[in-house]
């Protein structure tokens, strides 16, 4: 399977996966997350745990479950996290635990090393098996820059009781003592559905069964129905350049299943794009992989006009894809857009509808800036390097306090 | 391959990025991070600006922040024209970067801070070194595998060398072509590629460029 990836991914992220994957060979790397679908963390996770077996790791992937209430919980903890403000009460946070507790009751936790992803399962670390001398990392996937207080605070009661840390950008890092912090970008898969080459009929097909005309420019949002997505945002930049470009608008999203809030999202952007039949709203299950990518390759011009983000994968799936972009400047989206260069970085919805503008205008210059950003994919957001650092992280937790190794 | 000539070991280097979790949000704060961090910090965010293979307007992290950020262009081109690897030690660029700093300073004494979210973040990294299997006994090979060697290679061997030889050494091409293979005029020509204003892929391509030339005039019979 990993040998799919030369000639795509580089040469020496698959050569160092190589290299480790020898030095890691039969040892056990468990996966723990909340959901199975929906969202850029499962998403990952169904790719990576079978090319880690593929290469002779025993990975193995569990998910947590929850009832309403703690998915509930944990989703106003996420919003808190990126900074709104929410009320919690101790019985929540004790509930929290205990369904965490449940988990660990049904859970097999042993293995050589255990990545928690996010903070549903962060409190499993209170069961780690004691008898082996195990790595536990917690990943966290969203920006918690500027969080509630005193949700991170609770929080933190978990986390600092990990050995290693990993944040997707810089500024999320929490400077704990006795945690290594490292800094890990997420990254798509380029042979997934998501982001294979399709074929023109398969892209038609899409095109025809959402309704989608292709005689005039189409700008694309790929995102849940989420507020920090801000597709009232985007909506409101389509509507500044209508007045001087035509063009067609897609909002397309899937829910999750540990998001409750989605539906109602729904609702107030369906309310708000009124009857406007250039925009199509389009709410697909989460296994759709091949129409996203359907949608992202007819697409002219694809947004991720975030507020606040984890990292924004969707802006590296349309960079491969070879498309202008533009972002928000926030979370992981200023990583992956070199502004003026692998596309456009932008503070409100007339930035959006101005860059739109130049884009429509400039197709030379887009093309450009789509070239360029997928080779900034290539080399920096491809699964197989995220494979790499997660390898690089276990294999140097043998070596705390030195900076350089060697293999 | 003539008898006594190491042949020349191709390696890589990946750098996984570690926080200190330490920031500055303003051109003040930066001076005390700079001054106080680790000799690691300050070595990432000078000598290893260049991994990330872009062509930016500045030469290090801290002249991009001044720049992009801080809009401090004046003191962002004067950041930019440090080059680590002319100073003897990273506490040289160290003290360099602060004297920069002051001397803005005391023109321009009340730093403003930056909206929340742009701070300049403290890393550091952890390096894997490893061969990568392939090796060159002679200008021909050596021409052969920079066409396709991955660009961690040419960074380690072009960049990397720069810190990790010391003085007066410039890069490992370089320096086996003259002393492994006794080609001075040839390896003057690779020391003349400026590091700091070409990607990684452009530093190949003028790798690629001089030995081609070289073994053109080689075969024309009138090699130096």
């Amino acid at each position: 399977m990993i040998k799919q990836y030369s000639g795509i991914s580089p040469n020496g992220d698959l050569l160092l996966i190589q290299k480790l994957s020898e030095k890691l060979q039969g040892k056990s790397f468990l996966h723990i997350n909340s959901t199975r679908e929906g969202g850029g963390v499962a998403e990952i996770l169904s790719r990576m745990i079978p090319l880690l077996l593929d290469i002779g790791i025993d990975a193995r992937w569990e998910v947590i479950e929850g009832d309403s209430d703690f998915f509930n919980f944990t989703k106003k903890t996420h919003n808190a996290l990126q900074g709104d403000k929410e009320k919690f009460t101790k019985k929540m946070w004790d509930y929290y635990y205990e369904v965490n507790k449940r988990n660990s009751k049904k859970l097999d936790l042993s293995a050589d090393a255990v990545l928690i992803h996010d903070p549903q399962p962060a409190p499993l670390i209170g069961f780690r098996p004691r008898s082996k001398k195990n790595l536990w990392m917690w990943r966290c996937h969203i920006d918690v820059s500027r969080p509630m207080e005193s949700v991170w605070t609770n929080l933190k009661k978990y986390v600092k009781q990990y050995d290693t840390a990993i944040f997707s950008v810089s500024k999320f890092a929490k400077s704990m003592p006795k945690v290594d912090e490292f800094i890990v970008t997420p990254s798509i898969d380029p042979l997934s559905d998501k982001n294979r080459e399709l074929t023109e009929d398969e892209i038609n097909e899409v095109s025809e069964r959402f309704g989608i005309p292709r005689d005039k420019p189409i700008i694309l949002q790929v995102s849940r129905f989420d507020k920090f997505k801000d597709p009232i945002g985007v909506i409101n930049a389509y509507k500044i350049v209508k007045k001087y470009n035509d063009c067609q608008l897609i909002l397309a999203g899937s829910p999750a299943s540990d998001d409750p809030e989605g539906e109602a999202i729904l609702d107030e952007v369906k309310e708000y794009a009124g009857a406007d039949d250039d925009i199509h709203i389009l709410m697909m299950p989460p296994d759709y992989h091949k129409e996203v990518n359907a949608l992202q390759r007819m697409s002219d011009i694809i947004l991720q006009k975030s507020i606040k983000e984890g990292f924004g994968l969707t802006v590296s799936e349309a960079m491969w894809k070879e498309k202008p972009v533009i972002g928000g400047a926030v979370g992981g989206i200023p990583l992956q857009i070199v502004h003026g260069v692998t596309g456009f970085v932008v503070y409100s919805s007339e930035g959006a509808a101005f860059r739109i503008r130049q884009y429509l205008n400039n197709p030379e210059m887009a093309r450009r800036m789509g070239q360029q950003g997928k080779e900034y994919v290539r080399n920096n957001f491809l699964l197989t390097r995220q494979i790499r650092d997660y390898l690089s992280l276990w294999y140097l937790s043998k070596f705390k306090g030195k900076n350089m190794i060697e293999l | 391959m003539e008898i006594g000539i190491e042949p020349f070991e191709f390696m890589q280097c990946v750098s996984i990025l570690k926080s200190t979790g330490k920031f500055a949000k303003n051109l003040g704060e930066l001076r005390t991070l700079i001054s106080e961090s680790g000799d690691e910090s300050i070595f990432h965010h000078t000598h290893q600006y260049f991994i990330k293979g872009l062509i930016l307007e500045y030469t290090n992290d801290f002249a991009e922040w001044a720049g992009a950020t801080l809009e401090e262009r004046a003191l962002a081109e004067r950041l930019s024209c440090i080059d680590p690897y002319i100073l003897k030690s990273v506490s040289e660029v160290r003290k360099k970067l602060i004297r920069e700093i002051d001397g803005f300073l005391a023109d321009f004494p009340e730093p403003r801070d930056v909206l929340t979210g742009n701070e300049f973040y403290l890393n550091e990294t952890v390096s894997l070194v490893f061969p990568v299997g392939v090796t060159a006994e002679n200008l021909e090979e050596l021409l052969i595998i920079v066409e396709h060697i991955d660009k961690s290679s040419i960074y380690y061997h072009f960049f990397d060398s720069r810190f990790r030889l010391g003085e007066g050494v410039v890069d490992d091409f370089s320096r086996w072509i003259e002393h492994g293979l006794g080609k001075q005029y040839l390896a003057e020509k690779i020391r003349a590629i400026d590091p700091f204003v070409h990607s990684i892929e452009s530093i190949r391509t003028h790798i690629i460029e001089v030995i081609e030339a070289h073994l053109r005039t080689k075969k024309d019979g009138t090699s130096h």
